[in-house]
């Protein structure tokens, strides 16, 4: 066999494999990949964000407007997490069970001795007017001691 | 297709100096770039304890073994001796093979929160590569021509699928600007969610203030990807990579997502090192640092 043919059938095998694990797990099996980030315009999206309450604030579980939501910023690049991470597990969560509770806490193992954080679900979508509109719903308040959820998230 | 394996692999042509040393800095960046991943896996796995959606080999096996603090550890610090190993021509016919599967099983770990990123599937594709070609073939430069040559295919195959995949999801109105304006916004939330500071930069500003821009920017981005498969043929190959790399930087400034080893990646393929590498080889004296390299890149080829 020359070296051609055998880099071919080393290519085409690859290139099999590839399609045949895309194909039956929803165009994802690392490294390969269909690429589908981005393929689907103007879809609503959700993402989450995370703030710090001083001791004695309050707020309400309802959707706020950017100006409207309680507290400071609490950043959280410099704090070892990853945006991404915390958005998909708050929006992928369907059923908030002790579990998944002691996970996203977990996400914070190393704050929550100290701080009150207030995790929000932000979702934006384009409206009639062509405007964005953008939500931020309080999902999870981590405190030193409990952890409460959003009592209208399904347990 | 005689052509096209012939634009991939060019088994015939005889090699340079300046292509082997070239091909060993390529590698030692797979190999790098692989150990990086490797290790920030590791330490980012430490704040995990639940798999909110599998991935990969996980959709298979329980991947919670992978948990905790030592676990992720002790597969990055055998991850880092089996790529070692295959760089340094030790058992290299299955040590970058075994360290690929250990690194997808790292992936799975560090990747179980729902996520499904992109950013190192160039390198892990191109790692995987490395190690077909050293299960393929025992002469070095068979070995280097074949991992460049499906690196090419692999990587523009990938792009030109991202484009297809827009097609179907939306269809050709999905260069509508609005759809930028929707990304936009949502990319500025993950840096506010990173920083604690909302803001847009000149980019953004210019694209949702104008429909016109947001809908050309697309449009080259879709086209781009669209186009990239090019890259398999040489002719095209230079200015494709050029082009998918003015893509990369295109989505740095209108979303704020940096794919830094993936840019590395191509900034090593989209430019004739080899031939400047030839070229310095010839002007260098034989005590230079670079004949030094040269040396190191044929007794470890």
């Amino acid at each position: 066999m020359t070296a051609r043919h055998r880099a071919v059938r080393f290519l085409l095998g690859t290139f099999l494999v590839y399609a045949l694990l895309v194909a039956t797990h929803l165009g994802e099996f690392w490294p390969f990949s269909i690429y589908p980030m981005f393929s689907q315009g103007a879809n609503p999206w959700a993402r989450a964000v995370v703030r710090e309450l001083p001791p004695d604030a309050d707020f309400a579980w309802r959707p706020h407007i950017a100006a409207e939501l309680p507290g400071d910023p609490f950043p959280l690049l410099p704090n070892g997490i990853d945006p991404i991470d915390l958005a998909n597990f708050v929006s992928k969560t369907k059923q908030w069970h002790g579990e998944r509770v002691a996970g996203l806490r977990h996400m914070f193992y190393d704050q929550v001795d100290e701080k009150r954080l207030l995790v929000v679900r932000v979702d934006g979508r384009i409206d009639e007017t062509d405007t964005v509109r953008v939500l931020f719903t309080p999902y999870a308040l981590i405190g030193p001691d409990t952890t409460a959820l959003n009592p209208a998230l399904p347990r | 297709m005689k052509s096209l394996f012939r634009n991939l692999f060019d088994f015939e042509r005889p090699e340079t100096s300046g292509e082997r040393l070239f091909f060993k800095l390529f590698e030692a960046f797979v190999v790098g770039g692989s150990l990086y991943l490797a290790w920030s896996w590791a330490m980012y796995i430490q704040r995990i304890s639940d798999v909110v959606l599998p991935l990969g080999i996980a959709q298979y096996i329980d991947i919670s073994f992978l948990f905790g603090t030592y676990p992720p550890l002790i597969n990055a610090a055998l991850m880092t001796v089996l790529l070692l190993l295959g760089f340094f021509r030790k058992g290299e016919r299955y040590a970058y093979m075994a360290g690929f599967l250990l690194l997808h099983f790292q992936y799975a770990a560090r990747y179980s929160l729902g996520e499904i990123p992109h950013s190192s599937n160039v390198l892990g594709m191109t790692l995987l590569l490395l190690a077909l070609a050293m299960i393929a073939f025992t002469e070095p430069r068979l070995r280097r021509r074949f991992t460049l040559g499906t690196t090419y295919f692999f990587v523009g195959l990938g792009y030109t699928l991202a484009g297809i995949s827009k097609l179907i999801g939306t269809g050709f109105h999905w260069s509508d600007g609005r759809h930028l304006w929707m990304w936009i916004n949502e990319k500025a939330i993950d840096s506010y969610a990173k920083t604690g500071i909302l803001a847009f930069n000149f980019v953004q500003e210019m694209a949702l203030a104008n429909t016109f821009i947001a809908t050309a920017l697309l449009t080259f981005g879709l086209v781009t990807e669209l186009l990239a498969v090019l890259m398999w043929w040489k002719k095209f190959r230079y200015p494709v990579i050029w082009a998918v790399l003015v893509l990369h930087v295109g989505i740095f400034l209108s979303m704020n997502i940096i794919f830094k080893l993936s840019m590395i990646e191509l900034t090593l393929l989209g430019f004739p090192w080899a031939v400047w590498l030839d070229a310095a080889l010839r002007r260098s004296d034989d005590a230079s640092a670079l004949q030094k390299l040269d040396a190191f890149s044929l007794r470890y080829a």
